[in-house]
């Protein structure tokens, strides 16, 4: 085994609110998991502490091998994509532009790689037709999947996804799910937190319930959703299965 | 009253009125780039960590816009030799004019910023950007055209004000205005020629601006 991410015994404390409570976790090259669980329970949080959008206060975590601290964030950032749940792309660049930005300017690479590497990626998420739109000139889903060839185009070792289909109209969640379905074929390592279930089930490699700022389940996404171990994930899967 | 409305009556004037409307222009200008500058410094002042800070920039701001242009103009003309500064009067005008126009560019600057969404900077961030990079490639392109408009109004507020620059010895336009006026009593048509460089000025900058805007601003981009 391989691991790309390690959590140990990490706590996230808002004042005196603990957003994360102890919790420890390796995620291995390959692995698709899925964050379920009721909202403000820690799974974003979780998330954005890995790539230091928020400072952990006990614990540690370490991506490939290197300790996430403040001095390290920025090679860890390079490794790192991230979707966000309102997609934050920047108005004023165009989506090619958004898709290019952190490469040349993160990365330095040159301008003719970077955009052919964009330009396939645009092909990927199925926009190429929308290349030159601003972000103000494209659907929810369309600025998602835009979203998430700018975190493709910096080749990252690892994706994190937070709630990427919720802020989307029902009938655009599709063809977001589709192109991250593609991904994870193509064997990258992904974080997802998500209530889309199903996805859960048909991609995850592996399915974590969290609740107040702990892990209380954690195993194979199908297993989980037919069979959930403790009485709180059962009410939970139960209550959103509808 | 036997008062006839000739314009000929300025024609001797006109050589002096272009020398004091090319002072207003650069007495104008200089001050609004100066501005700028100062404007920005006490905007990132003012969403400082510091307590103290903040307050510096809150309190700066609040100066400025409490206190009239004409008595800041006195205090940096008049009271500076006493404090062992001596300034030309156009120096002292600069300064007087950059230091108020300053208060006001901070709390346009200070609204563009908070425009900009959080998620801008957490998309930046995470994308690896540094906090120079960001404000470069992210931040201020975004500020830039929130502040567009707002700006234009701030530029022309200075034109205007510079006029009170003749109170200590500038020879701009409203300077030109009050000599001509006392000499030829042709107070009527002195202060209308006058009013109209103004409008000229104002329009001419202001114009420019649109025309720099059209340019930097293409259609898409400014919508959010």
């Amino acid at each position: 085994m391989n691991p790309v991410l390690q959590l140990d015994s990490i706590v996230k404390r808002f004042g005196s609110r603990t957003i994360l409570d102890t919790v420890s976790m390796t995620v291995n090259a390959g692995e698709i998991v899925c964050f379920v669980g009721p909202s403000g329970t820690g799974k974003s949080t979780l998330l954005r502490c890995v790539n230091g959008l928020e400072q952990i206060q006990g614990g540690q975590i370490s991506f490939e091998g290197t300790a996430v601290l403040p001095r390290s964030i920025g090679a860890v950032r390079k490794r790192v994509g991230m979707i966000f749940q309102h997609f934050n792309l920047y108005p004023h660049l165009t989506a090619l532009q958004n898709v290019m930005l952190a490469p040349m300017v993160v990365h330095k690479e040159a301008k003719k790689t970077v955009e052919e590497r964009a330009r396939a990626l645009f092909e990927k998420v199925r926009l190429s037709h929308r290349i030159n739109a601003y972000p103000s000139q494209l659907s929810g889903g369309e600025q998602q999947r835009v979203a998430i060839a700018r975190a493709l185009c910096a080749q990252p070792h690892l994706l994190m996804f937070d709630e990427p289909t919720s802020a989307l109209d029902p009938e655009t969640v599709g063809d977001v799910l589709g192109v991250m379905r593609d991904l994870a074929k193509e064997g990258r390592t992904m974080l997802v937190v998500t209530h889309e279930i199903r996805f859960a089930a048909d991609v995850g490699t592996r399915m974590v319930f969290m609740d107040q700022g702990k892990i209380v389940e954690d195993g194979d996404p199908r297993a989980m959703i037919a069979a959930p171990k403790t009485e709180r994930a059962r009410q939970f899967l139960s209550s959103i299965h509808g | 009253m036997g008062y006839t409305f000739t314009l000929r009556t300025i024609y001797p004037y006109l050589g002096t009125l272009w020398q004091a409307a090319g002072l207003t222009l650069a007495l104008s200008l200089l001050a609004i780039v100066i501005s700028i500058v100062l404007g920005a410094g006490i905007a990132i002042l003012r969403r400082s960590h510091s307590r103290l800070l903040r307050f510096i920039g809150a309190a700066y701001v609040e100066v400025m816009r409490n206190t009239p242009l004409l008595v800041i103009l006195y205090i940096v003309y008049f009271a500076g030799p006493s404090i062992g500064i001596r300034l030309s009067s156009f120096n002292a005008a600069l300064i007087g004019l950059s230091l108020n126009s300053a208060g006001y560019m901070a709390e346009i600057l200070r609204a563009g910023l908070i425009a900009v969404a959080p998620g801008q900077f957490e998309a930046a961030h995470a994308q690896g950007l540094t906090a120079l990079q960001t404000f470069r490639y992210v931040v201020f392109p975004q500020v830039f055209r929130t502040i567009y408009a707002p700006l234009g109004n701030q530029v022309i507020a200075v034109i205007l004000a510079s006029s009170l620059a003749s109170a200590i010895a500038v020879d701009e336009v409203a300077s030109w205005m009050e000599t001509v006026g006392s000499t030829s009593f042709r107070f009527f048509e002195t202060f209308v020629v006058a009013a109209i460089v103004y409008l000229v000025l104002c329009q001419a900058v202001n114009l420019g601006r649109l025309g720099i805007g059209r340019m930097l601003f293409r259609q898409g981009a400014v919508a959010r």
